[in-house]
């Protein structure tokens, strides 16, 4: 395991390279300073733009000017971002702990809801029930998430009054009480649903068709055969084994959520990561723009690295 | 002598019908399934009914008519009009015309690109086959959203292309990755086929073999593919311009259309204004999903029915 793991580890070293060269390269292509943030993009005069190329190095061959923005970002100098007037790194820190929140909300809950709904399914394969939960994943597979996202704000927020369409926390409430932590839940719970019911349609599928495949198995059998409870067949024997590859799609997860977190906190105004991203497409802000798009990338890499790892973990056969 | 002239006619029909060919017997299955036919009777629909819009209605899109904005459905603006004034039926079929042709083309550029890079890997094998993998699979790591907004703005910016076409393309260079896996995994196996051996063999170049025999032999498979990718670039198109990143917001899209309900008032009480393009949207990649795995089912030699 140490030694897959290690070569696993080794051949990110490509991509990493690779994903660097492409993110400079895009960067390049962006009109004004995308790199530091340092050139005021109202002032249009030749001369001043000229002077600041010469000063920032731009007019460096392109090797030093990549080497320079790899080390940069390593220590962690992402540059300045022309909206916010401060550091790159801090606009993004900021706004980091309420995406890495909905992200973990949607997690909780597209696992929660997939694993009761793909148990009953799996169990009671071909009933009303399954068929209601097999159309409801239909639902959520096919029906592009900002769609539902409207009609959920629509009823939830709006005809009904439960919940909160948008931002992270109500004005004004005190950092630390109850009554703030209980804001931001609220405030979660809608993006969070949206966020991950793809997931949790896909990962229910997944969970019912694994658990009729193991029921059909010789192991159950012979559960059967001594007398095993029906109810202890299915929450030890296939479970079990059901639930590994489940385990491996968390991987994917990070990917799905990135391309999801931009869309979703986008429409509840949300103030994560995603939001901060498109912001900054419109408004221009380019040094943002390109930090998040390769930290998305990293964070997308990493994903990939997790799954194959956890592939290892679950399945000993995969030794390549 | 043929001897096919001897037997009876009623014999000679069932032999004829005996060797039917791929696409006839996938044609006589795929109209069995009554949803896949609807849906593909929806979508033709809903294709023409976008594309002949000049026709239909006489409404400019553009116009900006302050004497009647926000107005209910009624008899002369049947979905009603919106914050400028504009027709929402009218923009409705023109926005479906701007998504459809989005979807379409990008599709057809998608699964052109991706069947050529997964074709010549998997014929040709050994270190073509090594790198063109090696870069698909790179450009599938590539988070897609992420990277369609960032260089969609860049080529916006760039103002040589205009917005519809700036997304086209950008989808056409991030999304052949799947194609190309997809294709060549089935000429890998296909290739190992007699008939290519033997058009190899009396020296057919490998870019008559792939295009000749390799290609439609696992023409299906691009179908069906095909036919998941147009459901996701609409998809992709619709949701990018929602959030304010795709096509401009002077073209209408279905996507544009619904960027309305971001603002809670028409969300909250200008119902026509959102409700058909979002509509439009789940109907057409509902029927999409529908037909495509009519068409997969058809395909597929294993299902009898």
């Amino acid at each position: 395991m140490l030694a897959y793991t290690l070569r696993r580890l080794f051949s990110m070293i490509p991509l990493l390279i690779l994903v660097s060269v492409v993110v400079f390269s895009l960067a390049h292509l962006m009109p004004g300073d995308p790199f530091s943030g340092e050139i005021d993009p109202n002032n249009t005069s030749t001369d001043y733009i000229e002077e600041m190329r010469e000063k920032l190095g731009y007019n460096d061959p392109i090797t030093v000017q990549y080497k320079r923005w790899v080390t940069n970002f390593v220590q962690g100098d992402l540059g300045k971002s022309t909206t916010y007037k401060k550091p790159v790194l801090d606009v993004i820190v900021e706004r980091l702990p309420n995406t890495i929140f909905l992200a973990l909300a949607a997690l909780i809950i597209t696992y929660i809801l997939a694993f009761i709904l793909g148990m009953y399914s799996g169990r009671k394969p071909y009933t009303v029930g399954d068929n209601l939960i097999a159309t409801f994943n239909y639902t959520g597979i096919a029906i592009p998430q900002y769609i539902i996202a409207i009609v959920a704000i629509y009823f939830f927020a709006f005809q009904l009054g439960w919940l909160p369409s948008n931002g992270s926390v109500t004005p004004g409430l005190e950092e630390g009480t109850f009554a703030y932590w209980n804001d931001r839940m609220l405030h979660v719970i809608l993006p969070a649903i949206t966020l991950g019911l793809f997931s949790t349609a896909s990962y229910t599928q997944f969970l019912r068709n694994d658990i009729i495949q193991n029921s059909e198995m010789d192991y159950v059998r012979s559960a059967r055969a001594r007398g095993t409870s029906e109810s202890h067949i299915y929450n030890q024997h296939i479970l079990r084994n059901s639930i590994i590859p489940l385990v491996t799609f968390f991987g994917f997860d990070l990917a799905t959520l990135i391309g999801g977190a931009i869309i979703t906190e986008t429409i509840f105004t949300y103030p994560g990561i995603g939001m901060l991203f498109i912001d900054s497409v419109n408004t221009r802000d380019y040094p943002v723009v390109m930090s998040l798009t390769l930290l998305f990338s990293l964070l997308t890499l990493v994903g990939n690295l997790v799954s194959d790892l956890l592939y290892g973990v679950v399945d000993p056969r995969i030794r390549y | 002598m043929e001897p096919a002239l001897n037997t009876p006619s009623s014999d000679r029909d069932e032999m004829e019908r005996k060797f039917d060919s791929t696409w006839t017997i996938a044609r006589k299955k795929f109209f069995k399934r009554k949803l896949a036919v609807i849906s593909l009777l929806f979508l033709l629909f809903i294709i023409t009914l976008s594309f002949l819009a000049p026709y239909i209605t006489s409404e400019d899109i553009s116009r900006i008519d302050m004497a009647n904005i926000n107005q209910e459905p009624s008899n002369e603006h049947w979905f009603g009009t919106d914050r400028n004034g504009r027709d929402v039926f009218t923009r409705t079929l023109y926005g479906g015309r701007v998504s459809l042709t989005i979807g379409l083309t990008s599709m057809l550029f998608v699964t052109f690109i991706g069947s050529i890079i997964g074709s010549i890997a998997g014929f040709f094998g050994g270190w073509i086959d090594d790198l063109f993998m090696r870069f698909t699979d790179f450009v599938l790591t590539l988070p897609f959203y992420v990277f369609v907004i960032v260089l969609n703005a860049i080529m916006i910016g760039f103002g040589k292309v205009t917005g519809m076409w700036s997304l086209i393309i950008v989808f056409s260079l991030l999304g052949w990755g799947s194609v190309a896996r997809i294709v060549r995994s089935k000429i890998l196996a296909e290739k190992e086929n007699e008939y290519v051996l033997a058009a190899t063999s009396i020296g057919s170049k490998p870019s008559k073999v792939i295009m000749k025999h390799l290609i439609p032999n696992v023409m299906t498979t691009i179908i069906v593919q095909a036919t998941l990718l147009l459901a996701t670039y609409i998809v992709a198109e619709a949701g990018l311009s929602f959030i304010g990143v795709g096509v401009p917001p002077e073209i209408p899209s279905w996507g544009n259309m619904l960027m309305e309900a971001r603002q809670t008032d028409a969300l909250q009480n200008k119902l026509w204004i959102w409700i058909p393009p979002a509509v439009c949207i789940t109907l057409t990649i509902l029927s999409i999903n529908f037909f495509g795995e009519g068409l997969k089912d058809a395909f597929d030699p294993k299902r009898k029915k």
